[in-house]
């Protein structure tokens, strides 16, 4: 599970590591490795994200929002625990922020996502309660709300109702969304004093482009699922579909 | 991760009668947070601090008569799977070169850092496995409730927790399903099988949900589950959060002390 990278990098101080790096780190950031401007500033950061994201939940799912949720966020975690094959020999398991954005929309998702950080960190301890603001700040706002938008450019771009537009935005966001959180977190170690910026950085960078192809991967299968089999339940459905076919019988 | 789901019972040493379980779980969780933010958010190199947390830790592990070698395996196991990150903060510039090997050197100032990174990370580990073996699932949520996190947001976090389990169960049995029709015999299959089972268990997700919610209905659901009488702050919680308090601004003001008597 855990992979040693081996990085030679003729930084300023010449630094060099061999550095070993779980995927895990990446999305779950532990106690006591940021210091207290940074944990501060995602806690802010996080704390607002979560009061916008309950009010237009509560607002979109009136009385549905509980249970439905809940069963989503179990659903990002159950997901969360299976290994499969990264193109590169490794195995690594899905991270789920484009997923539930594409599915649930970004407020829905981000909260699922922000849900699933919560029980991870109280109950099991896979990720720090002082550093809980940054792991949402991370996944939650950059990998779900921000990956939701990079997919949804990339839809309009490409065509609202193909396959062309929602497979490929899908694609790109979950890599994009993926990358872009371990860069940030290895900012946020640098920032912190705890990791020196050049080894966080092209650690983290070298590990999670291959992370981020595992997770397009998937993603974009379990999407294509869905497209296929109940394309209603896409959030903001193509149109043609929705029109023309009648939603499976329960 | 989950290496320790087990049955999804935490709790299993929530049925003892110490000081530590006669507190209310609202106190109990307050506590355990205010040391670990303190330990955590404590800058490098206050030695001192620490061994005054430390010592409050293992103070609270004693009188909570958590079994000392459940603790041990499950800090260990958590310690262990981060552990290993740890080392890339040894190799930093700063300070006095201690080992230089090639172009690998140590630094007293990456001894430094990884010292007091694997302290304050193992202390918090510890606190916190204290609190989850000694509080059960709903009482730590009911007690977040009581700590002003939102209302919507916990009862979330309620139905969540009921079905972990249901989901965690439903998507391994549809990955035995697919591993007895020799489906994962190839990397490249295996990815496919693994994408459609995840979209498939959406569907099922949302259709699950439906009927959660029809029949929480059906069953007269208000909000949040209810709790029989709801236990109340008494002295000795007062007395408990104090003497946490105490320990939190004492740790940091030995350092300080210290710090003056020697420059």
């Amino acid at each position: 599970m855990l992979l040693f990278n081996v990085f030679c990098g003729n930084q300023a101080a010449s630094f060099s590591a061999v550095f070993p790096v779980a995927s895990h780190l990446a999305m779950h950031i532990p106690d006591g490795f940021l210091s207290l401007p940074v944990s501060l500033a995602t806690w802010l950061i996080a704390i607002a994200l979560i009061a916008i994201c309950l009010n237009k939940v509560q607002g979109d799912y009136q009385e549905r929002a509980v249970p439905l949720m809940g069963v989503c966020a179990a659903f990002i975690f159950a997901a969360q625990m299976i290994n499969f094959p990264i193109p590169g020999g490794t195995s690594g398991h899905l991270l789920g922020g484009t997923l539930a954005g594409v599915l649930l929309g970004p407020w829905a998702g981000s909260l699922v996502m922000t849900v699933v950080f919560i029980v991870q960190a109280v109950l099991f301890q896979d990720g720090g309660i002082t550093v809980l603001g940054a792991n949402i700040f991370n996944m939650g706002l950059v990998g779900t709300f921000g990956g939701y938008f990079v997919y949804e450019t990339i839809r309009k771009a490409l065509g609202w109702n193909s396959w062309r537009g929602i497979g490929t935005g899908t694609a790109i966001a979950s890599w994009v969304s993926v990358f872009v959180a371990s860069l940030l977190c290895a900012v946020q170690l640098a920032l912190s004093g705890t990791i020196a910026l050049p080894i966080a950085l092209s650690a983290m960078a070298s590990w999670h482009v291959m992370i981020g192809i595992g997770e397009a991967v998937i993603t974009t299968i379990a999407i294509g699922y869905v497209y296929r089999t109940r394309p209603d339940l896409l959030y903001k459905p193509p149109r043609s579909t929705t029109v023309a076919k009648t939603p499976v019988p329960r | 991760m989950l290496l320790h789901i087990g049955g999804f019972r935490l709790d299993t040493e929530s049925d003892r009668n110490t000081p530590w379980h006669q507190l209310i779980p609202r106190t109990r969780v307050l506590c355990a947070f205010l040391l670990v933010f303190a330990i955590a958010l404590t800058p490098n190199g206050q030695w001192l601090t620490w061994a005054v947390y430390g010592l409050a830790v293992a103070a609270i592990a004693v009188i909570s008569q958590v079994r000392l070698l459940d603790l041990i395996k499950r800090v260990a196991v958590e310690f262990l799977f981060v552990g290993l990150v740890l080392l890339g903060t040894l190799f930093r510039s700063g300070g006095e070169v201690v080992w230089q090997w090639g172009i690998l050197r140590i630094t007293t100032e990456g001894l430094t850092v990884l010292g007091s990174v694997s302290l304050k990370m193992l202390l918090c580990l510890t606190m916190l496995n204290i609190l989850v073996l000694t509080t059960s699932i709903s009482n730590l949520l009911h007690a977040l409730k009581e700590l002003r996190v939102p209302k919507l947001l916990v009862a979330i976090l309620f139905s969540m927790h009921r079905y972990i389990q249901v989901l965690v169960d439903e998507i391994n049995c549809m990955k035995k399903a697919a591993q007895s029709r020799n489906l994962f015999a190839q990397a490249r299959g295996k990815r496919l099988v693994i994408g459609n089972i995840m979209g498939s268990l959406f569907i099922r997700t949302l259709e699950r949900g439906e009927q959660i919610h029809q029949a929480m209905l059906a069953r007269g659901y208000t909000g949040l589950p209810p709790v029989l009488d709801p236990p109340l702050s008494q002295a000795r919680d007062r007395r408990a959060l104090a003497i946490v308090l105490i320990l939190v601004l004492s740790g940091q003001i030995f350092h300080w002390q210290l710090r003056s008597t020697f420059n």
